[in-house]
């Protein structure tokens, strides 16, 4: 992952470096056109001066017609030369062109421009050479110089776009610190976020409202809880009262009392099927505070004692192996408890005497983890999959469990973010795996 | 002592005073908040138990009222609105106690005991049972000098038969005593049938506890006077 800042200023680089090297290949082409065009112009001035010489003081001073016929003349640094000679070809040239010329055991490449004309009706060659040394030069600077400019720019803007980015990415850097702070959306900071750029005001102002949205939905749910049990418990608390007061009665006869309890036992099903999904629904509506902070070795301990007297009575072996310990922060102790105990608790109806219960707490790859198996029947990969699903598990039938025990034990896992599994082998075992969350190690 | 029991469902508050009744508390019974407040405007009562969920008042309001009159009534919260919120406010409001329907009648009447013993300062005094004597005050358990090591949850069984005695207590009654309604799912009968026998097991190697009674097809009872 990438964070938004360094991709902003990578990108920027990138853009610049691009942009570099474009204007590198393509500047010294350009400024040698413009050099090239300067000297062809300043050729042809040339020219035409020495064409006006020509025709003022005539042609006798630089070429007698006793001599070879051949004038030429080089400054001393041989930037440039003028040659004037006599010529037989037909054509009438004019162009300007480079070439090569050997003066003085010395090979320089020259523009020239090339130029015949009449006088006296004799044909004259007149060319007129620069050097194109100085221009090589100009263009090596000139590229040097760009380079070293240009990475400076490079560098500094570098700088100060980080810099900018990270200033004006300022709110969006607050607005995601508000969202990691929450536990629940009511705990939403519902002050605005303080910035002038519209998109992360617009940002702000959606996340808020959907925050009040969802507390407004959870605080709904939390009614038709509230209602639902109400309407449910209280038919149920008249009948139990009934039966509890005939139970009391000393005229009742043994057989009578038998009945009533067997009706009480039907009642307390119906009544913790209820209770059941109503702690599922109240977890699933935040209505449970997660702010104590505890050990897990201990409350393991803590469970295993309580359970163990029932193993020991079936005959199986609970014992704790405890690694590692974990202080939980941010949880609801008597859920984490119920978790536990429910799972501990279902192990150990489903393992046969003489059988094996181990609660094994370890760290790994950095996360905290506890560990519940049997040695008991095992599952198939049918009954594994529907194992949280609620109603759809009756694993053992010693019980008076309503079969709903490993889906609370899931919600209140995911309330928790912890994270639980199972793997199952037929007739070797159960293991149920707890891992918590990084976060709150 | 007097209680006055307000709530709306009458099928219930009329079963609650016949429990308390044979308890020996003198009841009152108010359907409605208005009902109540006109009462404990006449009445002097040392319990109220108060159903949160009236059709015309608000509980916590009624709690308020009493209180500012300057009653010394002691509040038995009764509610089927489970929720914590409600428990916390309750509680805030100078409530003694909070009892989630359904309740079992005995769990209510040890509610009240309790209450009353804090409120009147009762000194709580050993109970004898056969060659056992029970302290109360450092919750141990002795045989003729002997202490019996019992763990806390079978002691806190002994304990709740005790403070029951001559009465037949369900299962389910003794596990929602002290596991409380969290675990309502794992509930297993075995699981008291398991602690009774190990608790017997202990008092027998001290002495013959014949007072600890089971009642066939229903449940426990300590017999002892």
């Amino acid at each position: 992952m990438i964070r938004l800042k360094t991709k902003l200023a990578l990108f920027n680089l990138l853009s610049k470096l691009v942009f570099t090297a474009l204007f590198l290949l393509f500047l010294p082409w350009i400024v040698e056109r413009v050099n090239l065009r300067q000297v062809d112009n300043d050729l042809i001035q040339k020219r035409e001066n020495t064409i006006d010489l020509i025709g003022k003081i005539g042609i006798e001073p630089f070429i007698h017609s006793d001599t070879s016929g051949i004038f030429g003349s080089y400054n001393i640094l041989k930037e440039e030369f003028i040659s004037l000679e006599r010529t037989g070809i037909a054509e009438d040239l004019n162009y300007i062109d480079v070439t090569d010329r050997i003066i003085e055991e010395e090979e320089i490449a020259y523009r020239v421009i090339n130029y015949t004309f009449m006088v006296d009706g004799q044909k004259y060659l007149l060319e007129i050479g620069k050097s194109l040394a100085s221009i090589q030069y100009a263009r090596r600077n000139i590229n040097r110089i760009i380079l070293v400019f240009l990475g400076f720019i490079i560098l500094i803007t570098l700088v100060t776009d980080l810099q900018y980015t990270r200033i004006i990415l300022s709110p969006l850097k607050k607005i995601t610190g508000k969202l990691k702070e929450i536990s629940s959306p009511s705990t939403f900071d519902m002050i605005p976020v303080k910035t002038n750029t519209s998109d992360f005001v617009s940002l702000d102002n959606a996340l808020r409202d959907l925050m009040v949205q969802i507390d407004e939905s959870f605080r709904k749910e939390k009614d038709i809880t509230v209602n639902i049990s109400h309407e449910l418990m209280t038919p149920v608390s008249v009948l139990r009262s009934k039966l509890e007061n005939m139970l009391l009665r000393d005229d009742i006869d043994p057989d009578t009392a038998n009945k009533v309890e067997e009706s009480l036992k039907t009642l307390h099903r119906l009544q913790s099927l209820v209770n059941s999904l109503l702690l599922i629904a109240r977890i699933e509506s935040h209505q449970y505070l997660r702010e104590e902070s505890f050990s897990v070795q201990a409350l393991l301990q803590e469970i295993i004692e309580e359970v163990n007297p029932v193993a020991e009575d079936k005959e199986v072996t609970l014992t704790g192996e405890f690694i590692n310990d974990h202080q939980f922060i941010q949880a609801n102790r008597a859920l984490v408890f119920s978790m536990f105990y429910n799972v501990v608790n279902n192990a150990i109806r489903n393992t046969f005497p003489e059988g094996k219960v181990v609660v094994k707490t370890f760290s790994e790859h950095g996360k905290f983890r506890t560990n519940i198996s049997d040695t008991g029947n095992g599952m198939s990969e049918a009954q594994m999959s529907t194992l949280f699903t609620r109603f759809k598990t009756k694993r053992g039938d010693d019980g008076d469990g309503t079969g709903i025990g490993l889906a609370i034990a899931k919600v209140i896992a995911d309330f928790h973010k912890i994270e639980i599994s199972v793997a199952s082998e037929p007739r070797k075992g159960t293991t149920f795996s707890f891992i918590f969350p990084e976060s709150s190690l | 002592m007097n209680v006055l029991i307000v709530e709306d469902e009458t099928g219930l508050a009329k079963e609650i005073a016949t429990f308390l009744k044979t308890e020996n508390f003198l009841c009152d019974l108010a359907f409605t908040g208005i009902e109540a407040s006109e009462k404990i405007a006449v009445n002097l009562y040392d319990f109220i138990l108060l159903d949160l969920g009236l059709p015309d008042y608000n509980g916590l309001d009624l709690i308020r009222e009493t209180k500012k009159a300057g009653s010394e009534a002691s509040f038995i919260i009764i509610t089927a609105r489970g929720a914590v919120e409600d428990k916390v406010k309750g509680l805030d409001l100078g409530a003694d106690d909070y009892l989630a329907k359904p309740f079992a009648l005995v769990e209510l009447l040890s509610r009240i005991n309790a209450v009353a013993r804090r409120k009147f300062n009762v000194q709580v005094h050993d109970i004898v049972l056969g060659d056992f004597i029970m302290q109360n005050q450092s919750r141990k358990l002795f045989c003729e000098g002997n202490e019996v090591d019992l763990t806390k949850k079978e002691y806190d069984l002994l304990h709740y038969l005790v403070l029951n005695r001559n009465k037949v207590l369900t299962r389910h009654q003794l596990y929602e005593h002290i596991w409380g309604n969290i675990l309502d799912d794992q509930y297993d009968s075995n699981f008291i049938d398991v602690h009774i026998k190990n608790l017997r097991k202990k008092l027998n190697f001290h002495s013959p506890s014949p007072w600890l009674e089971t009642v066939r097809g229903v449940g426990y009872r300590v017999s002892a006077g």
